[in-house]
């Protein structure tokens, strides 16, 4: 019998659900979603390459025109490699949707300046 | 355990699939009508993590650590941290070590949350279950405000932690913890006053506390017999030998008192996150590192939800790790849950075992096998003894 | 007199008869997970239909069309014949039940003595589960038949002695009867509410609900008594709970509420009144069914057995003794 006085409030008070994908909350700041790049920023020293613990991230060439390959499907989000970039070409996104019926690898090429 | 007598005993599995496990494990039961008579615990999660992380470097291997458990996640960071740190010889900043005692304290309430919830549900109570875990959803968001992710905080790094507690962060998690503090009062008020929960929990499941050291429990479930052991209390860590709190214990044994335990843990630490954020030191929150290790062994210990969390780091002036040994604090209750489940119902044996807490997923163990000749065997303590005594005696 | 046949026959297969107690009893199913459901704060069934009100027959569509697996080491014909009878058993004792006035009487069945056909006929379908359970020869399942068979010893004497009260008060053992006794003196109903509160607990433990439902106890034994059932025979087996559940709210609404008699709603015909009448009572109980399975635990079998022996029965015996107290001072 304990909790019917809890039970009782709740008999008029709105559901506590959220009806996604109707409803949704954005996530707050700072929020470690996909990844993005920065292709101005990037010098290509690969030490983001180094730090991944999951190897989501490859570095197609050497140096200032070296393009990046992510493999989305392996990317624990654990920013390690926005830390460790010494330019901060990295940044941690909002997206959390990410959810796909085949592995997605994303290509980070540099586009014509 | 001597293999199927013919008798009036008649066995009855438990997992390694089952609704009451939230993870694989086997425990064959011999029942006598409705008593249990004797179980047979068999842990069959192996996961190779151990192994993996010789072959990665140390900040790769932050981030593999913390994924040998989704609820303790960060306790594993930070023993493994912490014994980075040491065998470096350095120590974090103090505003990292609040940072790091805070965003611990508010994983360990998450845990205990879950577990209240968890336990509700083993006993069938499911709108206790509903509650707890709506409230539940005031931690994760706090945590998810200071870290970017609910699950897998990511927080702390060799050297220090990665992001900072802002004012408007700390006042956040201030209101957050009003909030939560009001909800307990709430379920405690429950826990202690509905009538069939209390039949269900009372006098089930008993441990005496000899038998709780003789069998090396840790934890909540060495501190509901009354024994007062903590590893933040004994052998502080981080900042928690500047923080005053209590530990709780309490004198009966039973499930009753596991449950009373992780409610004043609670509580404990919601006091604990309120005197940090209140005495927070200035200053910076990282210090700079060596990417190369010098060669050290070293233990490092910690104070996780479910019991004392132990890592053995070995390095060898490379890169990568040597070797990192992980006991966790469910591979050490296991004996005393078998020792709790012998003379109980059949009903009991879901909230008995889910009154240590179990996180299987941790639970590893070792065994040798020799393909060659096809045989595997498992060593007890005196063998293990002897064959240290050799090991170090070559060396 | 084909006119009268043709009558009947609607009446035995559509209305109050088979299809629309499938009806009803699909109808509770929802209300029941609505209620239970939003007293927990949360949505319960919301996508199928509006508000959700489809989710009970989707349930059973989706069930009649999986593979039905026997296991082989099974005994075939208990396990065939374990839905039927369920199904056929419930649905028999809710023709004793009066919901409408009919053509020629009250219920679609009903004579001298049919409430302790109805008694009997609740103890067979707890019999049929043991049997059913017995039959799947799986561990789990025999647990949880033993389990039904020592809840039955539990709840029956006192669900027997209290469903009898009315009968002792109104002087008849035929439910229609005791139906519109009851339903026109308020102060028989008011006498006979201790009665109803243990009766409410005592068909809490026949539908094996929490904090009662410890044959079909998920944590502990999988599924208790259903365990090796799947496909069409589940279908039937959840089907059949259903109509149990529909079965106890009107007939508890019929002998402890007045059924469908009651003050006549003017600008109505009499037919829709009564059946205006007996939804409303049929659904407050249906309703103190559901809350009660939100406020408790689940019992251990041993400890469900000392509380319904120490506590219903007494109760229930007091009753009677409260009962024949009035009847002999004139009250009632």
């Amino acid at each position: 019998m304990a909790m019917e006085p809890e039970l009782a409030k709740h008999l008029f008070k709105k559901p506590i659900t959220l009806k996604y994908p109707f409803e949704k909350i954005s996530p707050p700041e700072g929020f470690r979603g996909k990844l993005s790049w920065d292709a101005d920023k990037c010098v290509g020293c690969g030490l983001c390459v180094t730090v991944c613990p999951s190897f989501a991230l490859e570095m197609i060439g050497k140096g200032p025109t070296a393009e990046f390959r992510y493999y989305l499907s392996r990317c624990v989000f654990c920013s390690q490699c926005v830390s460790t970039c010494p330019k901060d070409a990295l940044k941690m996104t909002n997206e959390y949707e990410l959810a796909d019926y085949k592995p997605v690898v994303i290509e980070f090429k540099r586009g014509k300046s | 355990m001597s293999e199927k007598e013919v008798g009036t005993a008649f066995e009855v599995p438990i997992g390694p699939q089952h609704p009451a496990l939230k993870e694989p494990i086997l425990l064959l039961f011999k029942v006598d009508g409705d008593i249990v008579v004797d179980v047979w615990p068999r842990i069959h999660t192996h996961r190779g993590i151990e192994k993996a992380t010789e072959s990665r470097n140390y900040i790769q291997n932050i981030y593999l650590c913390e994924r040998v458990c989704g609820i303790c996640s960060f306790i594993h960071t930070l023993v493994y941290t912490q014994g980075v740190e040491k065998l470096l010889d350095i120590e974090a900043p103090p505003r990292a070590q609040y940072i790091r005692v805070i965003v611990s304290e508010l994983e360990r309430i998450h845990s205990h949350t879950l577990w209240l919830g968890v336990a509700a549900h083993e006993l069938g109570f499911d709108t206790l279950f509903y509650y707890v875990w709506r409230d539940r959803e005031v931690v994760m968001d706090l945590l998810e405000l200071i870290s970017g992710n609910r699950v897998n905080y990511a927080i702390s790094t060799i050297g220090g932690v990665r992001r900072d507690i802002s004012p408007e962060v700390a006042d956040k998690i201030r209101k957050g913890l009003d909030i939560l503090e009001k909800r307990m009062d709430v379920y405690k008020g429950v826990v202690e006053k509905e009538p069939t929960l209390r039949e269900r929990v009372v006098g089930v499941g008993k441990l005496s506390p000899q038998d709780a050291i003789a069998l090396c429990a840790v934890g909540p479930t060495l501190r509901m017999t009354g024994v007062k052991r903590d590893v933040r209390a004994d052998d502080p860590y981080q900042a928690y030998d500047e923080i005053p709190f209590n530990v709780i214990t309490y004198p009966t044994g039973d499930v009753l008192s596991q449950i009373i335990v992780r409610v004043g843990e609670v509580y404990e630490s919601i006091n604990i996150i309120r005197y940090a954020l209140d005495h927070m030191p200035s200053g910076p929150i990282k210090v700079k590192v060596p990417w190369y290790i010098p060669p050290n062994e070293v233990i490092s210990r910690g104070e996780a939800p479910r019991g004392e969390l132990f890592y053995y780091l070995k390095s060898n002036g490379t890169e990568k790790p040597e070797r990192v040994k992980i006991r966790t604090p469910t591979l050490a209750n296991i004996p005393s849950v078998c020792k709790m489940l012998i003379g109980c119902h059949v009903a009991d044996i879901p909230i008995i075992f889910a009154g240590i807490d179990p996180c299987l997923s941790c639970t590893g163990r070792f065994a040798f096998i020799d393909e060659k000749k096809n045989k595997s065997w498992i060593w007890n303590n005196e063998e293990l003894k002897r064959y240290s005594l050799k090991w170090y005696g070559k060396a | 007199m084909v006119w009268e046949s043709l009558i009947g026959l609607i009446e035995l297969l559509i209305f109050p008869g088979v299809f629309f107690i499938f009806w009803l009893a699909l109808t509770y199913e929802w209300i029941d997970r609505k209620f239970y459901a939003k007293l927990q704060n949360r949505y319960g069934p919301l996508h199928v239909g509006a508000k959700g009100f489809w989710q009970p027959l989707a349930d059973f569509i989706k069930l009649m069309v999986k593979e039905d697996i026997i296991p082989a080491a099974s005994d075939r014909l208990l396990f065939t014949l374990t839905p039927i009878f369920l199904l056929t058993l419930s649905l028999t004792a809710f023709f004793f039940v009066p919901i409408v006035p009919l053509l020629r009487d009250v219920a679609l069945a009903s004579f001298e003595g049919d409430l302790i056909l109805v008694i009997f006929l609740l103890t067979m379908i707890a019999v049929v589960k043991f049997l059913g359970a017995w039959g799947s020869t799986n561990i789990f399942g025999a647990v949880g038949g033993v389990r039904l068979a020592f809840q039955l010893l539990g709840y029956e004497i006192p669900l027997a002695i209290c469903l009898v009260s009315p009968a002792i008060v109104a002087g008849s053992l035929s439910i229609s009867i005791i139906a519109q006794y009851v339903g026109s003196n308020i102060i028989v109903a008011i006498a006979l509410l201790p009665a109803l509160a243990v009766s409410i607990v005592c068909f809490q433990a026949e539908l094996e609900r929490i904090p009662f439902d410890i044959p079909e106890a998920e944590q502990e034994i999988v599924a208790g008594w259903l365990t090796e059932f799947s496909g069409r025979r589940l279908a039937l087996i959840r089907l059949s709970i259903d109509v149990e559940l529909a079965l106890a709210s009107a007939l508890l609404a019929a002998l402890f509420l007045g059924g469908p008699y009651g003050p006549i709603i003017p600008f109505l015909p009499v037919q829709v009144s009564y059946f205006i009448w007996f939804i409303i009572k049929a659904t407050i109980i249906l309703l103190i069914f559901s809350n009660i399975r939100t406020l408790f635990a689940r019992l251990r079998i041993d400890q469900m057995v000392h509380f319904s022996w120490k506590n219903l029965t007494i109760i229930s015996l007091l009753e009677i003794v409260l009962i024949q107290a009035l009847l002999a001072g004139g009250v009632i």
